[in-house]
């Protein structure tokens, strides 16, 4: 009897638990896989150039800062070798402080945050934190979910304009924010840049919350858990063959000429 | 060899005590419709039912155990769903797909639940027994096997295997 038992636990056991797998693969509509890096960069291209369209995020032409934003990106593409995506950096000009990520490995970047940055390190923390939503696909499966694959993928110019402004918007959830943390902490750690800096530019942020040049920046769009991110940064304890090497850049120089 | 006391007929069996077997199971929707938002409350409930309706006889424990067993993984899934829900919910997490596939698995748990349940409570009313995948064994097994005296393990010898 107590076999019989048994063996009819496992059959219950195993009918629901494969109910439930079943299930859970069937209900993945987010599922960034659906879009490949190909298509992404190419609707990415489009989003760009529409959102660069808008005199809210106008494109911002100074070499110099140009410059200094590629040699920042350049650093922190050092730690990722095997990435699919080709990042580009544009800066636009806008007093807020923002930066937001777009498909396709785009990231842009306001004046206002460039300003707002003590250090170009700070500015690699931001930009690592992007570049962690880049690779974890974010912001395609959150494109995916709100919208259906169907409409993402449609070359519909009405379509890719309505998409470029709800980019400018998007925020992410707890998990997603703190996945791209992380993501950057490490990458931080593999460019030599104290993955700590995430932290200290937190604390920055959470001093100046109130004020209204922030409001825009999905950064901190997890406030009240915005704690919890400058607890979980600080706890970040990189290897032990570490050393820093500082970002050569002349960063006073470049704020002056924003 | 383990041996089990006989099964009664439905004849042997008074309407009283059929009426109270059928209530095990007829209780258990009353508490689930109270339950919802504290699943747990579903079990208290069976719990008590067991307690006060122990003594009537085998054939209501059989029923009321087979409830209560069947109850324990229910409750246990709605609870789990529902604290998914909430920490989802107050953290602002996803709704993955494994949260949707837990949600499906558990409908699927509470509608067996309850097409067996009312099965059980018609089959009851009747004096008839009716054993639920695993549950059904394991109350029959708690109920209708023989105990040695006293509680106490008995050492009895063996003829030699084949």
């Amino acid at each position: 009897m107590q076999k019989a038992i048994l063996r009819d636990l496992l059959v219950l056991l195993g009918v629901f638990g494969l109910i439930w797998m079943l299930f859970s693969l069937f209900s993945y509509p987010e599922d960034p896989q659906l879009l490949s890096i190909q298509k992404e960069e190419v609707l990415g291209e489009a989003y760009v150039d529409l959102i660069l369209l808008n005199p809210l995020f106008r494109e911002y032409e100074n070499s110099m800062v140009d410059s200094a934003v590629g040699v920042i990106g350049e650093r922190l593409l050092e730690g990722l070798p095997d990435t699919e995506y080709s990042y580009h950096f544009e800066v636009f000009d806008s007093e807020m402080i923002n930066a937001f990520t777009v498909p396709g490995g785009n990231i842009l970047i306001s004046t206002g945050l460039i300003g707002f940055c003590d250090t170009p390190e700070e500015l690699a923390a931001v930009i690592a934190h992007e570049m962690g939503h880049v690779e974890e696909r974010h912001v395609i499966s959150r494109l995916i979910k709100e919208l259906g694959i169907e409409i993402l993928s449609s070359g519909d110019p009405y379509v890719i304009g309505e998409i470029s402004s709800l980019l400018t918007s998007t925020s992410f959830d707890r998990r997603q924010e703190e996945e791209a943390d992380s993501f950057a902490a490490e990458l931080l750690e593999a460019t030599s840049i104290e993955p700590r800096t995430l932290a200290s530019f937190f604390r920055k942020l959470e001093k100046e919350m109130d004020n209204e040049l922030l409001n825009q920046f999905a950064f901190i769009s997890t406030h009240p858990n915005f704690y919890s991110r400058i607890r979980d940064a600080l706890l970040y304890v990189p290897g032990d063959e570490f050393t820093t090497r500082s970002i050569d850049l002349n960063w006073e120089e470049i704020r002056a000429g924003l | 060899m383990m041996d089990y006391h006989p099964l009664p007929q439905p004849d042997q069996i008074e309407t009283r005590i059929k009426e109270d077997a059928m209530g095990a199971y007829f209780m258990m929707f009353a508490t689930m419709a109270m339950g919802i938002p504290l699943p747990i409350l579903n079990l208290v409930a069976a719990i008590i039912y067991y307690y006060v309706n122990r003594d009537k006889g085998k054939f209501v424990q059989f029923h009321t155990l087979q409830s209560l067993y069947s109850q324990i993984p229910v409750t246990l899934l709605n609870s789990g769903l529902v604290a998914w829900t909430i920490v989802n919910l107050v953290k602002d997490l996803d709704f993955t797909g494994f949260y949707w596939g837990y949600l499906v698995m558990v409908a699927a748990a509470n509608l067996v639940y309850f097409v067996f349940s009312l099965v059980g409570a018609i089959r009851a009313r009747k004096g008839l027994f009716y054993y639920f995948l695993f549950f059904g064994k394991l109350a029959y097994y708690q109920v209708y096997r023989i105990r040695p005296e006293g509680g106490q393990s008995v050492m009895r010898n063996k003829p030699p295997g084949p």
